[in-house]
């Protein structure tokens, strides 16, 4: 209504305009350079021309799109406002320009940007249409045709002229104008995917994918431009601040884009790696529904840690938002340690029992050499139990069993210690408490000391062996539960124990360096050729977890060697 | 085929029209956009909203079921948990790790599970017991613990008026 008014006043005042001049002039020549010459007059034609752009949209819109919806207006309307904004910015860059053709090079510009924003919505209501007519696509192909033509012709035009007649505002219109052919591009590249996702007859998974990287490429020319457009625009203009919002915009779909794309990538990978297909005794056995399609499961579907079955495709865009379980939100990123270990470690139910939590030392029980002299060594010989969380294990769990047996026979025959006997049958995790327990399957230090006697060990680390704790599985069920109470104590229990794996693991690096130093001498005073070269590659063996085959091999040569090198160091007291 | 949000937004709109649950209409306000959706709700019985039929706005985002919908009611309200222009504060509207009001856990926040019918549920019982700690409506959560005379006469009025009675 209002605006049928508008037209209406406006060719009214035209026409009033043009009857007056010819009143006056009585000549067609005469009158036009009257009108020309009358500010007012000219006024009124400037509304009219607005006025017949503003109809000339309409048509267009009623020829290529139909009925606006709602969204779609809402949408064209903020974006022109922040159109008209920019525009009005770049005007005062290049004022010295102003003139009429100008300004109607700039709505000429707005015009054109307004049909890309309508074409850009348009296309993405595809996916939220059923309907989707061959009115609908004959539009769209015939208004993608037009809309780079023009952007094409616009693009060569500004650059005749910037190349004929030097740098002036045209530079400005033809990057905006590779910016349109830019989403004129992504448009066509989403409508074709659309289009195949269509009028095939399953659904197609890797659409999404695909999608993602195109945002991705077209994301990085657009930003590129950009950076083009404004190190241009510094160089021979100004600032251009106009520019500013676009490219922010630009840079920060840019960046969400990348990122999607790492997710996404990421989400698969877990996928691939960490869990099993379904099979179809699982699918058949759940009632077959992926919950997050609602649609039936035939192939391609994954199973998660807690039994919980989806499409690989509605998980694979689950997991780039969030990494949890869509049923149960279980945590999904901290399961696949766990898993592994299960089959492999011997002590398996009580690893899985707890998954989270590290085996901590009781926190009831006093910790009577923790404030010692030489702290980086108690732990050691302290908890050894604890060095065996489940991801150590599962770091080399095969290869350090055998490794372990073969320890066993020498360490019986070098006679007092009862705990490597006990070991293999009772298990790593579950021992309880020998007095000279063997290491964790990983560790590097087995292979040395069981030779040693373990009361009175060798000078160099002449301090008194402590009493190891009980091993967890003797812990009650209430001491336990106190292990895993979320309250103070347990949590200081359970950071108690991380800084005693800490201290651990420092000692080991320490008592490896020891051994080698004196491992080096002993291989100078008793030349022993086989050992010599293990020792240096057995250091970073007790932090690494494999123990390589000729330190296996090796187990008797450097007791003896070691033996030697004590024997050594007392004899150069 | 169409697009996996489509699809299952038009296999919801199906479990919805062959089970309806009770006190609930909900379907696409025009069957050419499916992302729009209407709902009627009923005020749930024994409770001050008893009665009254309540209409609101769902609208889906492209990715949905992997983000929640938005839900207005689209005539007048007065409830702790509804904005004073009508959009609906509950926890399984929200995706995770976006909490307007800080104290929402994981646990009980959207996730593809959820679907049409769980919402207009939730927003079911929201209507039965409010929720007078999250304050969308920071009046009606002080009137609803103070003065729940007064809250029960503004709900009779606009039961009232949903009904066109007044």
């Amino acid at each position: 209504m209002r605006a049928a008014s508008i037209t209406f006043i406006s060719l009214a005042l035209t026409t009033a305009v043009v009857g007056n001049a010819f009143y006056h002039k009585k000549q067609f020549y005469p009158s036009v350079v009257y009108i020309t010459k009358s500010n007012p007059s000219m006024a009124v034609i400037y509304i009219q021309a607005l006025v017949v752009v503003v109809l000339m949209g309409k048509l267009m819109q009623k020829v290529f799109f139909g009925q606006l919806r709602a969204a779609e207006f809402e949408h064209l309307a903020d974006r022109s406002w922040y159109a008209v904004t920019e525009t009005c910015l770049a005007f005062t860059l290049f004022r010295d320009d102003f003139a009429p053709r100008f300004v109607a090079q700039f709505i000429l510009l707005l015009f054109l940007k307004a049909f890309h924003w309508l074409a850009e919505d348009r296309v993405d209501f595809m996916e939220r249409s059923p309907i989707i007519s061959w009115l609908f696509h004959f539009r769209i192909i015939s208004l993608m045709c037009v809309l780079s033509l023009l952007d094409t012709y616009f693009v060569s035009h500004a650059y005749h002229s910037t190349v004929s007649g030097g740098a002036s505002a045209q530079i400005v219109f033809g990057f905006e104008y590779m910016i349109l052919l830019m989403i004129v591009v992504n448009i066509v590249i989403k409508y074709v995917l659309h289009t195949i996702d269509l009028n095939s007859d399953n659904p197609w998974d890797n659409k999404a994918v695909i999608l993602l990287y195109t945002e991705v490429v077209m994301g990085m020319f657009k930003v590129v431009l950009y950076f083009t457009f404004l190190i241009i625009m510094v160089r021979i203009f100004t600032l251009p601040l106009f520019l500013f919002r676009p490219m922010y915009y630009t840079l920060r779909s840019f960046r969400k884009a990348i990122n999607d794309v790492i997710l996404s990538r990421r989400a698969i990978r877990n996928m691939n790696t960490l869990y099993p297909d379904a099979t179809p005794e699982e699918l058949s056995a759940a009632d077959n529904v992926c919950i997050i399609c609602r649609e039936e499961m035939h192939s391609a579907s994954k199973k998660l840690p807690c039994n919980h079955i989806f499409h690989t495709s509605c998980l694979r865009s689950w997991f780039q938002r969030q990494q949890t379980c869509p049923t149960c939100r279980l945590n999904i990123l901290r399961i696949p340690s766990d898993r592994n270990t299960a089959p492999n470690q011997p002590a398996g139910a009580e690893a899985q029992a707890q998954p989270d939590v590290p085996p901590a030392p009781h926190p009831g029980l006093p910790n009577p050499f923790m404030n010692g002299v030489f702290p980086g060594m108690f732990p050691f010989w302290q908890q050894p139990f604890n060095m065996q969380p489940p991801n150590q294990a599962a770091a080399a769990p095969q290869p350090g069993q055998p490794g372990q047996q073969q320890q066993q026979p020498p360490s019986a025959s070098a006679g007092p210690s009862a705990g490597p006997a006990a070991g293999p049958a009772a298990g790593p995790g579950t021992m309880p408490a020998p007095p000279f327990p063997p290491m964790p399957p990983g560790f590097g230090l087995p292979f040395f000391c069981p030779p040693f006697p373990p009361a009175p060990v060798p000078p160099p680390f002449a301090v008194p062996a402590p009493m190891p704790p009980p091993g967890l599985a003797t812990l009650s069920e209430e001491e336990l539960s106190r292990l895993e109470s979320a309250a103070r104590d347990g949590v200081a229990a359970r950071l108690q124990c991380l800084q005693n794996i800490q201290q651990l693991l420092d000692a080991a690096v320490l008592l490896m360096q020891q051994y080698s130093n004196a491992a080096a001498t002993a291989a100078a005073a008793t030349p022993v050729p086989s050992f010599a070269p293990t020792s240096p590659s057995s250091v970073p063996s007790s932090s690494a977890s494999s123990p390589s085959p000729s330190s296996t091999s090796g187990v008797d040569k450097p007791s003896s060697g070691l033996l030697g090198a004590g024997a050594v160091k007392h004899d150069t007291k | 085929m169409a697009g996996s949000a489509l699809r299952r937004l038009m296999a919801e709109y199906k479990q919805l029209t062959l089970n309806p649950p009770e006190g609930i209409i909900a379907g696409p306000i025009n069957e050419e956009n499916f992302f729009e959706w209407e709902a009627l709700i009923t005020g749930p019985e024994g409770t001050c909203f008893e009665g009254g039929v309540f209409p609101a706005k769902l609208v889906f985002p492209s990715d949905y079921p992997l983000s929640p919908p938005k839900m207005q009611f689209t005539c007048e309200m007065f409830h702790p948990n509804i904005y004073a222009d009508g959009r609906v504060c509950i926890s399984i509207l929200h995706a995770p790790g976006d909490d307007p009001m800080g104290y929402e856990s994981s646990a009980e926040r959207w996730s593809p599970v959820q679907s049409v019918e769980k919402i207009l549920l939730s927003v079911v019982s929201m209507l039965a017991e409010p929720n007078d700690e999250s304050g969308a409506n920071v009046d009606a959560a002080k009137m609803w613990r103070e003065d729940r005379a007064e809250f029960n006469r503004i709900a009779e009025r606009i039961v009232r008026k949903t009904l066109g009675l007044s």
